[in-house]
Order: C-alpha cells, then structure tokens, then sequence
C-alpha cells in the first residue's frame, strides 16, 4: 500500500539480501529480472542496483544485469556504488529510451568524492546526495549534527545547480537511515531532526529527501503485531513520524506494507521513547518489546 | 557460595543487570575468588551467546551482557593483577574497531572473553586509524590481529587497514580475524582477512587454533 506523496525506490537487487545473493551467485539473469518486475509491479517508481564487490571487478557482468533489467522494466536505474570508474560502467550501459527517457540515478555523491562529478559529461543524471558524512580538513568525517547534514545538503546542492544545471528536484538527500538495534548514538532521532531542517530550508526547498528503509529493521527479533513483523513495524513507525517532516522517498522492499501507524501503536510509541532516550537506556527501552508480554491491546503475539 | 555463583550466572544470563552486579560486589566483598567468579561470567556469557544464536537473544542483550561483563570485570580484574603478578600469558592479541566506526560492545565482549582465556589483549579502542593498527603492531608483535566493525563502510577500512598491515611488512607472521556486523566469508575475501566470526566464541577459537596455549 502506498503512502500519498511518497516514492518508492525498489532495493531488493542487492546481494545484502540471501535470495538475491542466490541469483546473483548463480547468474540467474531472468531471476534477476523478475525481482525487477515484481519492484515495479509493487509500486516502485525506480529500482536501485548493486551486485556487490563484483561490480568492482567484473564490468562486463555488471552491464549485462543493467541491460537485462532495462530490458524487463521501464522505469528509472538507481545505481548504488561510491565509485567513479564503477558507475562510469552503469552510466554508459544504461539506456534512457528504455526508461521512457527518465534519467538514471547515481547513488551516491558525497563531499568526499566530488570526482564523481565528472560523470556528467557521460550522460545526465539525477542525483543522491549522501549526507551523512562531510569533508572536513581534506578528510571524510561521520556527520553527527544535525547541522552538519545540512551543511552538506547545502554545499552539495549549491554546487550541482550552479555548475552542473541541476533542478533541486533531481536531488535525493539520503539522510541515512541507521539500524534502530544498534542505535546507541541517536542517530534515528537525529536523521528525523535532519529531515525536518532540510525541509524548511528555504535554499533546499524542492530536494527529495529519502533513506535506506530496509536498514532501520535490520536484526530486529522476528516477531509479529497484529499478524505484522516487527520489521515492517518499525519501518512504518519511521515513516508515521519521518513523512510529516517531509521525508518523500522510500529506498525499500515495495511489497511492504507501508503505512502511517495509529498514535496508540505499540512499536510507534517505543520509537518515540527510543528517540528520547540515549545508549544503552535506549536499548532497554527497545528490549521491551520482546521481553516483556504487553497488555493484550497492544497485540503481542507469540514468537515465531 | 555455591548457590551465589549460580545465582549470579543466572541473573547475567536472565538480563538482571542491576542485581547481577550488586551480587557480584558482594561475592568479592566476601572474599570470593575474583578469577572464579569471572569463570562465571563467562558460563553466563555462553548462556547468553547461547540464546542468541538461538534467537532468543538479539543484539540488546549481547549489548547488556557486554556491559555487566564491564562493570564486574572492572570490580574483579584489579584484585587478580595482585594475585597473578608475572603469570603467564597464552599470546597477545591486538584488537580495534576500524575507522569510522563507532560500535565497540561486540569488540568489549571479544576482549573479555580472550582475556578470561589467558590472552593479553590490546584494545585500541574505536574509529582507530589505519597507522594506529600499524604502529601497535611494531610496538606489541601481536598473534593475531582482530578488527571489529558494525557498519557496511567497515569494510573497506578493514580491508585498507589490512593492505596497510601489509604494505608495512608485518601481514607475514600476524593472523587476521575480522568480525562486529555481517561479515561472512565474501567481506572475509574483500578484506583480505585470514578468518571471520560472528561471536566471541568464534574469536576465542580461533586465537586458540592460532596460538594453542
């Protein structure tokens, strides 16, 4: 189910998933493009691709998968490598008439690697801006401010309208969205107050802003609520308070049921208990969705 | 005692945090043998790897685990250094949390572990430069090497720290064991690793393969 007003990139062609790993170990080429197709039937408006460490090695398999998913799907390619000569590759063997003309992705550009830039002048793009980390001395520092994200939001921005011609809409501010079972830093809370600033800038004012869904569930104990995984239940939970900040871009599996929760929501309650808390306190609170049984309205069900 | 150190392996493995701590003060200050009743942390310890490699336990518990661990092994450790002055260790492990990563509760519970198990360890700490782990190396003349990390962009700085251990002629006679997030053997062949763990256990066999006591 989809949510008003928001996009959804489809992430499942990423070995960081068993069964893609499958297909990509086996060269499943059809297998791969049915995942396509079931992203873009689910709702996906664009599908991310990555096939791992081989693809810094192998370009020759590399476009084959790009070429083939372009041949099963019409939709935008969102190519996710941190490497100039590696999207070089994805560059050159994506073609735009195959996508209905849609420019491909390049995910992503950060501060530290404007080299990337250079990328332009094999084809235009849009882009993803990675924010969670910033040039700083020459060297690349992890943004822990919420300041620092939109300081580099900024920089970025600035730099791709005024010497590369970009609209702000061709912009995805990926805010980077952490594994809530590891989050002892508030950084869940922290990418919320990001969106929220990127938003109400008015030097920003069009960007999308999205994050990697998937990782916020990562390692969560596979339980249900209501019938629902934990999993999802935390992505929604995200999405219940991320979406009226002005979060408008899903990198996620589409198939998920994504959905704005009640305010009574057990999951969406501790997430904002979660944000308020810090370290390990923030883990114990987390903790009792698992260990302690809760009062039947809130709908534990038993492990499974 | 007896019924005390039962109790306290089962308060740590059960996540009682404050009364597993508050018990073990009161062992020690009763006198009891602080090398026993690190023995017992690390029954607990296997209990809770137990639990959670049989989904019982997520990474919370490992985390909370990790931190009873600390707190009694800051109260125990002292009072062994006095009794086991000059004792022997089985080797010298160097450990770290690769740069640009935070995590270190995985990396706490390897050092405990190794430690209880009669390795020297090393701990640089976290977000550790490639040259910190290169220096160290000269400086220590580790076994084995163990680069810890939660986050995918770990990778690639265990696999720079590794070239770099390499470049720097020491890779020859230092085994390498990566682990802290989803490492599996392809990021074990990315890094340049000589081997992988997905727990503590995992490091303590695999010191104990390298360098037998």
């Amino acid at each position: 189910m989809a949510i008003p007003g928001v996009g959804i990139i489809g992430d499942r062609i990423n070995p960081g998933f068993k069964t893609t790993k499958a297909l990509l170990e086996a060269e499943d080429i059809p297998g791969l493009q049915a995942l396509a197709v079931r992203q873009v039937q689910s709702g996906a408006w664009c599908i991310d691709v990555t096939i791992g460490p081989r693809g810094y090695k192998d370009s020759h398999f590399l476009t084959e998968v790009i070429k083939a998913l372009q041949a099963a799907v019409d939709v935008p390619l969102c190519f996710d490598y941190p490497d100039k000569a590696v999207q070089e590759v994805c560059l050159k063997a994506y073609d735009p008439a195959k996508a209905k003309g849609r420019k491909p992705l390049v995910n992503s550009l950060a501060e530290t690697r404007l080299e990337m830039l250079d990328l332009f002048k094999i084809r235009p793009f849009q882009v993803v801006l990675m924010a969670s980390e910033r040039l700083e001395d020459g060297a690349a520092k992890s943004n822990k401010l919420t300041s620092e994200v939109l300081g580099v939001a900024k920089r970025m921005s600035a730099i791709l309208t005024r010497d590369h011609g970009l609209s702000r809409g061709d912009m995805f501010v990926d805010v980077t969205i952490h594994s809530l079972i590891s989050d002892l830093e508030g950084l869940t809370k922290m990418a919320l107050e990001a969106i929220h600033t990127i938003s109400n800038d008015p030097e920003l004012k069009g960007v999308h802003i999205m994050g990697g869904l998937t990782n916020i569930g990562n390692m969560m104990p596979p339980i249900k609520f209501d019938g629902v995984s934990l999993r999802q239940m935390v992505e929604n939970a995200f999405l219940t308070l991320a979406v009226p900040l002005g979060f408008d871009t899903i990198m996620g599996t589409p198939w998920n049921n994504f959905q704005i929760l009640q305010e009574d929501n057990v999951v969406l309650k501790t997430l904002k208990d979660f944000n308020e808390l810090q370290g390990l306190n923030a883990m114990r609170r987390l903790r009792q969705l698992w260990s302690q049984k809760q009062p039947e309205a809130g709908g534990m069900t038993a492990r499974q | 005692m007896e019924d005390k150190s039962k109790q306290l392996v089962q308060m740590i493995s059960d996540m009682q945090e404050e009364d597993a701590v508050k018990l073990a003060r009161e062992m020690l200050d009763a006198g009891y043998d602080p090398v026993k009743l690190l023995g017992h942390c690390r029954e607990a310890m296997e209990m809770v790897g137990k639990r959670y490699e049989q989904g019982e336990y997520f990474l919370p518990e490992l985390m909370l685990a990790g931190e009873m661990l600390k707190a009694i092994g800051d109260m125990a450790k002292p009072l062994i250094k006095q009794d086991a002055e000059g004792a022997k260790t089985v080797g010298t492990i160097l450990i770290g949390t690769v740069q640009g990563d935070l995590h270190d509760i995985g990396k706490n519970i390897v050092t405990f572990m190794l430690e209880i198990n009669g390795y020297k360890v090393i701990d640089l700490g976290i977000d550790v430069p490639v040259e910190n782990f290169v220096e160290s190396i000269k400086q220590h003349k580790p076994q084995v090497v163990g680069l810890s990390g939660f986050l995918t962009l770990a990778f690639d700085a265990m696999k720079q720290t590794i070239e770099a251990i390499k470049q720097a002629g020491l890779r020859e006679n230092t085994k390498i064991m990566i682990g802290g997030g989803q490492v599996d053997e392809t990021i074990k062949t990315y890094t340049g690793a000589d081997a992988f763990g997905l727990n503590a256990m995992d490091a303590v066999s695999l010191c104990k393969q390298w360098v037998p006591a």
